[in-house]
């Protein structure tokens, strides 16, 4: 009986990791692409800088709009600011993580807890290296170098560097299920020149993200006084 | 009894002097921009934010014909139109390379800012039960407008409005949405009453 409870449990554990890639050793092979990274992968931020991109959104492959989003990052503090304006320069949304989520301001359809959240998770998971510990490291089966780190929330994330200064980042539940997709694409200054992210969620979306401009910050973080401070450590759900 | 009628006589009139000026102000603003039938100019938007080092840019162009029809337009960084006639209000975006209608709820609330906006530049400034308005005269002219519903409040602190006294055209609109965040957008070649094609408030590109 016992035996038999284990086996269950042991094909339960196998199905729900089903999706997660597998991660060859990074043994020099001749047959691959792209030579084995000594080190993970990271296109992440490492100084401190302030971003504007033009966010297209699409909702099942239509196109809903875009927007103008700006987003301020400190990776030695964990510090996210972003905000969120149409066109017209009207401000749907602004939020920090000092990493406690405050939101600054809220307007409709940008106003709910889960949105802003969300939000501040997929900026930390596109610009900062993930929390938590390298789980594997290797080579996916076309040869790209990868690294998995297994978050502090039991989620996965796998970094994949592809070719031609290429990224890609994927976020697993714990039970496999992918979460977020991220592809990074360098252009002349950084890695953020093209980012698109396609969302598993309630509803899946995809963000379509162009480069307006990208500077570095000298300054600490300056943590805005106004909105509501949530009382939670960190942002993650 | 008669020497105190007298002084609130005096008092009255002094209290309701400025609401008086103010109100032939905006009826004099209103007569000046009657001969308003056509606008178009080219703007300059700079919105600062506390997140932002430097205000962020935008240009683009506007166009308005009486009664009510009008074309803003950004031109970079990122494309949009808004055209709006005949109490329709269509707002344009780009997506993929190729102008696509914005269907979002969002629309409406342009409209209705970008047609107040339009009303200012045909000289109807106190039009709005929505706004208290004030009126201070300068080298240029200077609107305030204040929300007075609650929920406005909280999304704007309060607009001016700066018209040049002489030729009653707008030089700027400034969005004041609180003490770190405002938009402030500059007129520049201002064209009035010069023919505009139909085809300008009808087609995105």
């Amino acid at each position: 009986m016992k035996s038999l409870r284990l086996l269950v449990l042991t094909v339960l554990l196998l199905a729900s990791c089903s999706t997660l890639p597998v991660i060859h050793p990074a043994a020099p092979r001749p047959e691959v692409k792209f030579p084995a990274c000594p080190v993970c992968p990271s296109p992440f931020l490492k100084t401190p800088h302030r971003l504007v991109h033009i966010i297209e959104v699409r909702v099942a492959g239509k196109a809903q709009g875009a927007v103008i989003g700006v987003t301020l990052i400190h990776p030695s503090a964990q510090f996210v600011s972003c905000a969120i304006m149409t066109a017209e320069g009207i401000t749907l949304f602004e939020a920090e993580a000092t990493p406690g989520l405050k939101i600054i301001r809220a307007l409709p359809p940008f106003d709910s807890r889960d949105f802003a959240r969300n939000m501040i998770e997929d900026i930390k998971l596109i610009f900062l290296a993930p929390e938590g510990q390298v789980a594997a490291k290797g080579i996916l089966a076309d040869g790209a170098a990868i690294c998995r780190w297994q978050t502090t929330s039991a989620e996965f994330v796998d970094v994949v560097a592809g070719p031609q200064e290429t990224f890609e980042i994927t976020r697993y539940a714990a039970s496999g299920r992918r979460q977020r997709r991220i592809k990074l694409k360098h252009g002349a200054d950084n890695f953020y020149q093209h980012i698109e992210l396609t969302a598993q969620d309630a509803f899946d979306y995809s963000l379509f993200m162009t480069l307006v401009e990208s500077e570095p910050v000298k300054s600490e973080p300056q943590t805005n006084n106004r909105g509501l401070q949530d009382n939670e450590k960190n942002c993650g759900r | 009894m008669h020497k105190k009628l007298l002084i609130l006589f005096f008092l009255l009139s002094f209290l309701l002097r400025p609401c008086v000026a103010l109100a032939n102000g905006f009826e004099q603003l209103r007569r000046n921009s009657a001969g308003i039938k056509t606008v178009q100019a080219r703007f300059v938007q700079k919105k600062s934010m506390k997140i932002l080092a430097k205000p962020l840019i935008s240009e683009g162009r506007f166009f308005y014909a009486s009664p009510d029809s009008f074309r803003w337009e950004y031109l970079k960084p990122l494309r949009s139109v808004v055209l709006s006639g005949k109490g329709v209000t269509k707002r344009y975006i780009i997506s993929g390379g190729k102008m696509a209608e914005d269907k979002s709820g969002g629309v409406k609330a342009m409209g209705i800012v970008l047609g107040e906006i339009t009303n200012w530049m045909s000289g109807k400034f106190d039009q709005n039960p929505s706004f208290k308005t004030a009126l201070q005269e300068g080298r240029n002219t200077l609107i305030t407008l204040t929300p007075v519903e609650q929920h406005m409040a909280g999304m704007i602190e309060k607009i001016e409005i700066s018209v040049v006294r002489k030729t009653m055209v707008v030089k700027s609109v400034k969005i004041i949405e609180d003490k770190n965040t405002a938009t402030l957008i500059n007129f520049s070649n201002v064209e009035i009453n010069k023919s505009i094609n139909a085809s300008i408030f009808q087609d995105v590109e």
